[in-house]
């Protein structure tokens, strides 16, 4: 069993629910194989440092589960079939580094979890409010860029680059072509 | 930062080794930044001063972030 990150693009013009719906296909299609997604990090909507299909933005998130490697065939193949998505790299990453994503995402959590406790507080002093638990707790990343943190020895495992062929074969880097459309 | 000259350049320090970061994130890309030159090139060690095993690692690192377009290919 070995644990895993999976960095992915999801187009700019993808809405809120389309997110939710590649996360949740994603999730399933881990699952189905026997494998665990602990945590789900929004990595929110990022400037490209080059197009990719037309597009200058992407909504990146971070997607960490553990299983066995055969797992990914099956992500890419969900991830080839799926337009919403544009980019991504699977990774493989030691454990304290799943731990230490699981320990940022519970962190933020209960920040969130807080802050909605205090909102619902506020509404419930008005009338009962109900808050809904959303199915894959996607978690919003405390800090933009941590210094020292979040390091992780990672070995390559898989990730879809399509278009230009610009990645020179690098040794360690596996490049495999969506086939476009 | 004083300029190299002569046969023995002065001993650089690997800023990953000072910050005692055990591997380097392609995900910390504004860090990598500071580790290409305008055009996208990784900077050679002799002039980052990172050791041997942290510039194997930046270089890997740099490759991720390009292919997630996190850091640009080089230009020309
Ligand atoms: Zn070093």
């Amino acid at each position: 069993m070995g644990y895993y990150e999976i960095m992915l693009i999801i187009r700019p013009d993808v809405e809120a629910d389309g997110h939710q719906e590649v996360l949740e296909d994603l999730k399933a299609a881990i699952t189905k194989e026997g494998g665990d997604v602990s945590t789900i990090l929004d990595w929110r909507k990022r400037r490209l440092a080059y197009e990719i299909n037309k597009h200058k933005e992407g909504h990146y998130y971070l997607v960490y589960f553990s299983g066995q490697g055969t797992i990914i065939p099956e992500i890419e193949h969900y991830f080839r079939v799926t337009d919403a998505v544009i980019r991504y790299m699977v990774v493989s990453v030691e454990e304290k580094d799943f731990n230490a994503a699981a320990e940022k995402a519970a962190e933020a959590a209960s920040a969130a979890e807080a802050q909605a406790e205090k909102q619902e507080e506020a509404a419930a002093a008005e009338e009962t409010a109900a808050v809904e638990e959303p199915e894959v707790e996607i978690v919003p990343e405390v800090d933009e860029e941590p210094e020292a943190e979040g390091q992780t020895e990672v070995t390559e495992v898989a990730e879809k680059v399509e278009g230009q062929a610009e990645v020179e074969a690098a040794d360690e880097v596996q490049t495999d072509s969506k086939v476009d459309e | 930062m004083r300029r190299d000259r002569g046969r023995k350049p002065k001993k650089k320090i690997c800023s990953y080794c000072v910050d005692k970061i055990e591997s380097v994130d392609y995900k910390q890309y504004e860090k990598l930044k500071r580790f290409v030159t305008e055009r996208g090139k990784v900077l050679p060690r002799r002039i980052s001063g990172n050791c041997a095993r942290h510039q194997r690692q930046l270089t890997r690192a740099i490759k991720k972030a390009r292919i997630m377009a996190l850091l640009p290919f080089t230009s020309e």
